[in-house]
């Protein structure tokens, strides 16, 4: 397979180039097997997050008081299991509403913790990138022919449990093959260790974060911007989350 | 409402919606018009916050701007669906700013002990 090309001609402006790399990266490695799930399932997956923009119980959900209220099935595309679908549509299309509840009867459907965070990683990933091509006034970037390969079935081997609803793998406990996970960043906050269950996922994090927003070890120093300046990205940073209504 | 971003004190009405000017911050109301256009579903509204941004900034910064915003799409959703607290040192940091912003109104808050309203 030759290397992704993405088209950004639609824009009118130049993306910077480690913007670009960073989602030729990204979308290469969405079709990529992971640590639980096929290249294929991981594409299914990411076709899955869009899809739920469309999905008439989400549309349904997201108007009720609660979605737990609002019965019915999913308009998939996918032959994905019911809680990767459901997964998938939740965490794109309503993610301030879930709740530890939510995750518990997800996990006691069968899905293991490990596969939850990597199927919650591609969704996010996929919803950024989706965002981004939105804002910049571009399609949105096609998803790449699924590379073959199974999954690797790797669990970091010191993991805690208690902080978070999914264990995590704290920076002083990242050694050998997970060892360059946080990158020797002095300060590592818990948005970082979130997916640190599939160690990828928090590589692939890092460097979108570094290139969409500011780097793990520029977060603490508020002169670091771009040619929008920091008080510009913290605003800009603040309003998405506050829409999205996320606390963290 | 305000706080400091750099020694930049800046109105903090803005991030709920809540402003009418830039609040302090350069070009702040088109940023914020432009976040709630992309993030809302109409394109018309969009299309018109762009150029307005467009106009207000220059082209590397309006990148810059798309960026932040899909860098957000990225972290409030993992935050949200694998239920991290915030981090002690930045609860103790932000309390009076998340105080202000009412963020304990949001359901993701039960994630942080104590934070809840």
């Amino acid at each position: 397979m030759g290397p992704i090309s993405l088209d950004y001609a639609g824009a009118g402006v130049s993306v910077r180039e480690d913007l670009a790399e960073t989602h030729r990266e990204l979308v290469e490695y969405l079709g990529r097997p992971g640590c639980w799930f096929t290249g294929s399932e991981r594409i299914a997956i990411a076709a899955e997050s869009r899809n739920a923009l469309q999905c008439p119980l989400c549309v349904e959900r997201k108007q009720a008081l609660s979605p737990d209220h609002v019965a019915g099935a999913h308009a998939r595309l996918s032959e994905l299991p019911e809680a990767v679908v459901e997964l998938a549509h939740r965490v794109r299309g309503d993610s301030q509403r879930l709740s530890r509840a939510w995750f518990a009867r997800t996990l006691e459907s069968g899905l293991e913790d490990g596969a939850y965070v990597e199927a919650v990683g591609i969704v996010t990933f996929v919803a950024g990138v989706d965002a981004f091509c939105r804002a910049l006034g571009i399609p949105r970037f096609p998803l790449p022919t699924p590379e073959p390969g199974e999954p690797s079935r790797r669990r970091p081997e010191k993991l805690t449990s208690g902080i978070a609803w999914v264990p995590l793998l704290l920076p002083e406990d990242a050694s050998g093959p997970e060892a360059d996970v946080y990158g020797g960043a002095a300060m590592v906050p818990n948005i970082a260790r979130a997916l640190s269950l599939v160690p990828d996922h928090v590589r692939m994090l890092r460097r979108e974060t570094a290139t969409h927003y500011v780097a793990l070890d520029d977060l603490q120093n508020p002169s670091v911007g771009r040619d929008l300046d920091r008080s510009q990205i913290e605003l800009v940073a603040a309003r998405v989350s506050a829409l999205n209504e996320c606390f963290y | 409402m305000s706080g400091k971003v750099g020694g930049t004190e800046i109105d903090l009405s803005a991030v709920n919606g809540e402003g009418t000017d830039d609040g302090g911050v350069e070009h702040g109301a088109a940023l914020v018009a432009f976040v709630e256009a992309v993030m809302g579903d109409d394109d018309d509204d969009l299309a018109a916050a762009r150029v307005t941004l467009r106009r207000a900034l220059s082209p590397a910064a309006f990148v810059d701007a798309c960026a932040v915003v899909g860098a957000f799409n990225v972290v409030d959703r993992i935050a949200d669906a694998t239920g991290i607290p915030l981090d002690e040192a930045m609860a103790t940091m932000s309390a009076e700013v998340r105080a202000d912003l009412d963020l304990a109104r949001f359901a993701s808050s039960a994630n942080t002990p104590g934070a809840s309203g």
